[in-house]
């Protein structure tokens, strides 16, 4: 895990809000595979920012998928300090960046 | 007044202001209720969202919800004879980015309650409209405007500010068509 402040609440859920922030929106499962902790922790992170208005989820199909806020009062002070904080996070952004989320076309193999 | 199984949102959300009133909690109701309030029932709600604007303890909201019936049940207080609960949203009281609100009290024989005023409730539902593609917001916002009098350069000011004017102008188009 990377040497990050946790100024929101611990390591778990301050990596979550950054890793939301670098994704644009994600869910549980893949924020555990990129954040690589178990699912559990990650869920309950998650839970605690929805309660605190720092992100929303959404349902689409079966999974609920989770983006900053946008309604949240301090959305765009919100998001600078994220992206500083990110920054310092080199661990992370490698995460990030292997994670493939451009389109592949229907039935075309992997 | 004694909630009964009969009592509507604004009774029980008027019962609810002034049980917190009594107890020096200062709350402002937001959300769908307000919404439902204010579009005169065009909406309906069941949960009643107050957010509390002034520090308080745990113990003071248990003892004023308390008195009037509701139990705590985790976050949310139910009570036996009404099918509406309360939560207590963590704030600050905000629309969008705006968090200078100035909430309006509701007074009749059933209580009295701090809530959102016709516009804020209006930018409220159009927050979710805007921010979410919600719909169902949409039609609330455009319900509450035809039924109040809202203030349309605030709301479309606001719009601009949360980068939305297009939405804005599908809600204003909306308020002027044959509902």
């Amino acid at each position: 895990m990377g040497v990050v402040s946790s100024p929101f609440g611990g390591q778990t859920k301050t990596r979550t809000l950054l890793a939301i922030r670098l994704l644009g929106a994600s869910y549980a499962r893949e924020l555990s595979r990129v954040l690589d902790i178990p699912l559990a922790p990650v869920q309950r992170a998650l839970r605690g920012l929805e309660l605190d208005g720092l992100v929303g989820g959404q349902i689409v199909g079966r999974t609920r998928l989770f983006k900053l806020n946008p309604s949240y009062f301090a959305k765009r002070e919100l998001a600078t300090y994220l992206a500083k904080l990110a920054d310092a996070d080199p661990e992370l952004q490698r995460a990030v960046v292997q994670l493939r989320r451009r389109p592949r076309r229907t039935g075309k193999p992997r | 007044m004694t909630i009964t199984r009969r009592a509507t949102l604004r009774e029980v959300a008027l019962a609810v202001g002034k049980a917190l009133h009594r107890h020096g909690v200062k709350a402002v109701l937001t959300g769908g209720a307000c919404a439902s309030i204010h579009s005169g029932g065009a909406y309906t709600s069941r949960d009643l969202d107050f957010v509390v604007t002034h520090l308080t303890t745990q113990q003071k909201l248990d003892a004023a919800l308390g008195d009037i019936g509701f139990g705590r049940t985790g976050d949310r207080y139910v009570h036996p004879d009404t099918q509406f609960w309360v939560e207590f949203p963590r704030g600050p009281l905000a629309v969008g980015g705006d968090d200078k609100i100035r909430p309006i009290t509701l007074r009749d024989k059933a209580g009295r309650a701090s809530t959102l005023s016709a516009t804020d409730s209006c930018r409220d539902r159009l927050a979710a409209f805007y921010h979410w593609n919600d719909r169902q917001s949409l039609e609330v916002a455009v319900q509450i405007a035809r039924r109040q009098k809202v203030n349309l350069r605030k709301i479309r000011q606001w719009s601009e500010q949360e980068e939305h004017l297009d939405q804005f102008e599908e809600f204003r188009r909306r308020i002027l068509e044959r509902g």
